[in-house]
Parts: C-alpha cells; sequence; structure tokens
C-alpha cells in the first residue's frame, strides 16, 4: 500500500520519468494500433512486433552502446523489411497472407534471439539489459532515452491527429478512397511507418513478445463501449495509458519482474470487463435484453389468452383461474403466476385472489398483438403465397415485434381486412 | 459534342487472367446509363477500370475528352454495398461527409459548409432521421441511400453506381430513380451497374452489354435488343475462358511490351 502511494505520489523524479514515459508509450502505441485494428490487421502489428528484434540487435551491433537512436533506426529498418517481404510472398507466390505472416514472424524473431545471444556472449558490458527488450522493462525508461523515445511519440501522435480523416476513410472504403484520388498508396505507407515506429517505442515498456497485445487490445476494449470513432480513439489511448502506468508500478515496485507480462494482464482485464460489462455490445447487456425480451413475449401470450377467451365468450372482463389458461397453453403454474403477478403489477390485469380478468388497458394490448398475429398470417397467405397451416408459427413471432409504423404500413396494404385465412376475425381498435 | 466517356481498346487481368477485352466504347453526356451482363461478367470491373481503381493491362480511358487524374474531381463513386464492413465505428453524417474528402484535400477537417452540403445531400436521399444513427444499425435501402448521399456530397458530373438497388424495396427504388432521373435532366451522366432486365428500358438512355467483352453498347431503344440480350446471356464463351485461365496459369502478360528482355 505504501508503495502504491509514494508511487502515485510522484515525489521521486525517477518514478515521474518512469511513469510519463510508459503512460506516452503505451498511449500512442495504442492509437496507432486502433488504425491496425480498424484495418483487420491485427496479426500484422504481431509480425512487425517480432521483427524489430533483430534490428535492435543490429542497431546495438552499430553503435556499440544501446544508443536509443541507433537502436530506433535498427529496430525501424527491420520491421519494414518484414512487411516489405510479407506483401512480396503474398503477391507473388500462392502463399496466403497468414502463411506469410507466420514465416516472416518466426524467421526474424528466431534470428534476432539468435544476435541477442551471440551479443550477450560476446562480453561486452554494455549489452546488459538488451534483453529487456524482449518483455519490456518500464523501469530502465530513464534521462536521454526517455527524451528520445517520448519525441517519437509525439510525433506519432501528430501525424495520426493530421491523417485521422484519411486513415479512417482507409480503413472503411479503401475503393473509395481510390476513387477520389487519395494517394492510398502513399498514406498507407506513412501508416505502416507509424506501426512500425509505434513497435519500436512500445517494445521499451512492453518486449517485442507482447507488442501485439498494446497495439490491439485497447481498441478492440474501447471499441465494445462506443460507436463513435472520436471516443473509441480516447478510450483506447487510456486503457493503454492505465495499463502502461500500471506496469510502470509494477516495474518500480518489483524491479526483477518484466513489465510487459502486466502490462499485458491490466490491459487483457480491461478488455475481459468491456467484453462482458459495456453496454449495448457487452454480453451481460445482450443477456439482458434478451431476458428482457422473453418477459415481454410471456406477458404478451398470457393477456393474448385472456383475450382469445373473452372472444369466446364475448366478455372479455370475466375472472378466470389460472387452470382455464393453462387448457389453452401449456403453462408451468408457478411460471404463469408469477406472469400474472407481473401483469397485475403493471396494471394489465386486476386480481381477486385466484382470480385474474383483463382491465381495459390490457384488453387494449392484447388486441392488438391478436390483431398483428392475424394481419400477418393474412399477408404472408396474399402476398407470399404460403398455405394457411403454414402461418401460424411465423405469426407468433412477428406479432410481439412488430413497430406502430410497420404495423400501420401492414393494415395500409392488406386494406384494413375484416377476417384472417382462418375466418377468425381481425380486432381493430375503436372501430 | 465532347463524349462524357471514351474508352479505347480496354483491358483488365486480375492475377494475369484477363477478365475484360479490348472494350471500346463512348458515352455522351447527360444519359443515364445501364451496365448489363451475367455474373463474372466484368461489371463492377469495368467501372473500376474506368475510374482507375483498379490498373490497365491495356487501352485508356478519358472522361470528358481529359485524361481520369486531371479531372477526378468531377467523377464520384457508389461502391457495391458489401464491399465495406458496415460495422465501422461511424454515423450517417460521417459516411456522407466522406464525399467531401477531396473537395478539402490532406490534413484539413471538414469545415461547417459542408456539413451543409452532407445535410442536404441526405435530405435528398430521405434520410433526414438518421443523420447520427451508427452505420450497421440501418437497413440494407438505407445503407445504399447513406452511400448514395456520400457520392452526391461530392457535387461531381459523372457518377459510376454498382448496383445501387441491391437490397433496396421497390419504393426506394423508384425514388432513387427518380433522383438519378433529375440529376441526368441537369446534365449530369449517371453509370449504374444493373441486375433486374424487366427495368432496363424503363430506366436507362443508354445500355451497355457486357460478358467479358463487350456486346453492344448503345441508345437503349435500339441496343436493347432481344438478339443482343441473347449473345450477352447466352452462355458463356468457353474458349476465351479457358485461354484466360492458361495465361493466369503459365503467368502469361496479357500485353507482350510488358516483357522485360533480358
Amino acid at each position: 500500500m505504501n508503495a502504491l502511494l509514494e508511487f502515485l505520489s510522484f515525489s521521486d523524479p525517477n518514478i515521474r520519468y518512469v511513469a510519463f514515459g510508459s503512460v506516452l508509450l503505451t498511449a500512442s502505441s495504442a492509437i496507432v494500433g486502433a488504425f491496425t485494428f480498424l484495418n483487420k490487421k491485427s496479426l500484422v502489428g504481431d509480425a512487425i512486433a517480432h521483427a524489430v528484434l533483430p534490428g535492435i540487435c543490429l542497431g546495438f551491433i552499430m553503435a556499440g552502446t544501446k544508443n536509443p537512436v541507433a537502436l530506433i533506426v535498427g529496430a525501424f529498418v527491420t520491421g519494414w523489411i518484414s512487411l516489405v517481404l510479407v506483401e512480396f510472398i503474398t503477391t507473388k507466390t500462392r502463399i496466403k497472407e497468414d502463411t506469410a505472416i507466420g514465416l516472416i514472424l518466426s524467421v526474424f524473431f528466431g534470428i534476432g534471439i539468435l544476435m541477442l545471444t551471440v551479443i550477450q556472449k560476446s562480453g561486452n558490458a554494455a549489452q546488459s539489459g538488451l534483453d529487456h527488450f524482449l518483455f519490456g522493462k518500464a523501469a530502465s525508461l530513464v534521462g536521454s532515452d526517455l527524451i528520445t523515445f517520448s519525441i517519437v511519440a509525439v510525433i506519432l501522435l501528430v501525424i495520426v491527429f493530421a491523417l485521422f480523416k484519411e486513415f479512417s476513410l482507409l480503413a472503411f472504403d479503401k475503393d473509395y478512397a481510390r476513387s477520389i484520388g487519395l494517394p492510398v498508396k502513399g498514406i498507407e505507407l506513412v501508416l505502416t511507418s507509424l506501426i512500425v515506429l509505434a513497435v519500436v517505442i512500445g517494445i521499451q515498456a512492453v518486449g517485442v513478445v507482447l507488442m501485439a497485445a498494446i497495439l490491439i487490445t485497447p481498441a478492440a476494449a474501447a471499441r465494445f463501449w462506443t460507436d463513435k470513432i472520436s471516443v473509441m480513439f480516447l478510450l483506447a489511448s487510456m486503457f493503454g495509458a492505465f495499463s502502461g502506468l500500471s506496469g510502470a508500478f509494477i516495474s518500480y515496485t518489483a524491479p526483477s519482474m518484466p513489465t510487459g507480462p502486466w502490462i499485458v494482464i491490466v490491459i487483457s482485464t480491461i478488455a475481459f470487463i468491456s467484453f462482458f460489462f459495456a453496454p449495448n455490445r457487452g454480453v451481460i447487456s445482450r443477456f439482458i435484453r434478451q431476458a428482457s425480451i422473453r418477459k415481454m413475449i410471456n406477458n404478451e401470450n398470457v393477456l393474448k389468452i385472456l383475450y382469445q377467451l373473452g372472444e369466446e365468450n364475448r366478455n372479455f372482463f370475466i375472472p378466470r383461474l389460472p387452470d382455464e389458461i393453462i387448457r389453452r397453453r401449456f403453462y408451468d403454474k408457478p411460471a404463469l403466476i408469477s406472469i400474472l403477478k407481473r401483469l397485475s403489477r403493471q396494471g394489465y390485469i386486476d386480481r381477486t385472489r385466484n382470480l385474474w380478468a383483463l382491465t381495459e388497458e390490457g384488453k387494449n394490448r392484447a388486441q392488438r398483438v391478436v390483431k398483428i398475429h392475424r394481419l400477418w398470417e393474412l399477408y404472408l397467405t396474399t402476398y407470399m403465397h404460403i398455405a394457411p397451416d403454414h402461418v401460424h408459427e411465423d405469426a407468433e413471432t412477428i406479432e410481439h415485434l412488430l413497430t406502430p409504423e410497420l404495423e400501420e404500413r401492414l393494415e395500409q396494404q392488406l386494406g384494413y381486412p375484416k377476417v384472417d385465412p382462418h375466418k377468425s376475425e381481425i380486432p381493430y381498435g375503436n372501430a | 459534342m465532347t463524349p462524357a466517356l471514351e474508352i479505347h481498346d480496354l483491358t483488365v487481368a486480375f492475377d494475369r487472367k484477363p477478365v475484360l477485352w479490348n472494350i471500346d466504347l463512348m458515352i455522351p453526356e447527360g444519359k443515364l446509363v445501364g451496365i448489363i451482363g451475367p455474373n463474372g461478367a466484368g461489371k463492377s470491373t469495368l467501372i473500376k477500370a474506368m475510374m482507375g481503381i483498379l490498373p490497365l493491362s491495356s487501352g485508356y480511358v478519358k472522361l470528358f475528352n481529359q485524361p481520369l487524374d486531371d479531372i477526378r474531381d468531377r467523377i464520384s463513386y457508389v461502391p457495391q454495398r458489401e464491399s465495406v464492413d458496415w460495422d465501422f465505428p461511424a454515423s450517417v453524417l460521417d459516411v456522407v461527409l466522406m464525399g467531401r474528402y477531396s473537395k478539402l484535400g490532406l490534413f484539413k477537417r471538414p469545415r461547417k459548409a459542408d456539413r451543409d452540403v452532407a445535410m442536404e445531400c441526405i435530405k435528398k436521399v430521405g434520410m433526414e432521421g438518421f443523420i447520427n444513427r451508427q452505420i450497421s444499425q440501418l437497413s440494407g435501402g438505407q445503407q445504399q441511400r447513406t452511400f448514395l448521399a456520400r457520392a452526391l456530397a461530392q457535387q461531381a458530373d459523372m457518377y459510376f453506381m454498382d448496383e445501387p438497388f441491391a437490397g433496396v424495396d421497390a419504393a426506394t427504388e423508384k425514388a432513387i430513380v427518380t433522383l438519378l432521373r433529375n440529376m441526368t435532366a441537369q446534365n449530369k451522366t449517371v453509370i449504374v451497374v444493373h441486375h433486374d432486365l424487366q427495368s432496363v428500358s424503363q430506366y436507362f438512355d443508354w445500355v451497355i452489354m457486357l460478358n467479358t467483352r463487350l456486346v453492344a453498347s448503345g441508345p437503349t431503344a435500339t441496343t436493347f435488343t432481344s438478339k443482343n440480350l441473347e449473345t450477352t446471356y447466352g452462355g458463356k464463351l468457353t474458349l476465351l475462358t479457358d485461354v484466360a485461365d492458361l495465361m493466369r496459369r503459365e503467368n502469361y502478360p496479357s500485353r507482350e511490351e510488358n516483357i522485360i528482355q533480358p
């Protein structure tokens, strides 16, 4: 607890660096990654992430130290080469993109690990910490390195902001973008470079192995909460930033712990929560919606039965026993009672002990359901030439679903008919 | 009179396999043009090639007697509805505003005036009740009208539409046709890939009949004949298809001058 307070007070300048750095790196990676997500190129991000490792080693060998500029340039070069190779393999051979990505990813990563091992065995003292690029180490983000990486992150954000409308159009409708003469190839080139750069700076915090998570997961999680692209990007950057911050905290309190896995756990938890709890798109919200539809269907079905019983006696308001309803349509009795209770709470039914009767409102609602049912049966037999004995099941669903506008169109198109295909009378409102 | 569109010896190949062979045609200005032909005849390919979305293996396209790149701002495109993922996070207004991007150029955001144009086009297609609706929540016909509004927002002189009536109900189809008629009345040229043969003579002034090669192109009254229909739909030219397949298998270039001698 104390460690958390100490961390959050940001009193130690080192903590400030590390926290600020991680937030900036993960947030900018998340923003660029959101476009890979919208372009449905998530795997490409993973390929780049693995392919930068040999570049980092190469940069180190060239510079002789862990000079961040050398590492970035090296990583950028091999990241790009990997993409060019994937593109080359998919267009020039019969190998499909997923196979090409898998091939390139493993080959580059293998070479990277090989080079890393050679460097580590070389006895060069400057190499210590190079292996942090595998799983990330936020705590190593200090001093001049941080400045370099932050500059790159800011450049990323500026370019994304400037080309936001072009990137979104390309993700949505590339052919259209071509038709209006947008330099599609050039813009794609810029976006790909941004992704490579985002990977290059993101691996400081997350490491090459898990980099894809910070590119893709924030956007995937954000998509659950909104249908607005601007809000989605804002949320993705916030999710990314939060996971970056928590990674920095772990790295600070447990220095031997790699940061990447922790960041991934945090961002995955956010994604998991989004998946279940997001309004509208979340699983639970869908479940609740379905449950309430089922309830509504049950309610209307019971009202409908009471109405049909009423039709037979030419009096809709006779109080009835639950058994009379069950004779028409089988219900588990306790379940039926609970539906009846719910309807009486809603004012559609009056209860006198074990006797239940429609109220005026209940009758009207039931009448509408019955009307739509019979109109729909008629519609199916007249317009779709379906046999009268096949239309009932279909109408059972439609009767609960139809909106008032569609109901009106149905009435008009059929010309307010009097009876349905089974010669039952079609009841209209107050007519 | 300069033709709105002129195509000379146009051949298009996918993966070296030619799908359109040596098309020559000319379309006058201010016509409502239908492109018809069986599945796989290359109808969509033809309009994409006309707009330079696909690379040409041979030939050229001239619009208003100028090369395509000089007059891009005068053409507008309605892609097939199924060609995009409608689950994209965007509203109807967002999509229609894309129609202004070509006028805006790189880096610039849509301005108030662009919004006004977009709103006006949304009204023209009768979508004013759905301005902020997420596009995946629209019916097929509404999505189609959204695309149409986006094309209108470009304020172009020539429109290419890929099956704008697919998945559209009869009332909407009628409304769209009226809209297209109004456009051609203002001397705009509208080229439509069309599937329903029954409505061809009723809708179009001009018809292009296609089956991997051009069967006929001309005024509907004289061109849309049963003889031409028979040639267009009367079975595939199997020899042609087999030759195209062979070119793909053997990695043959579709034009000889592309071969670089060692």
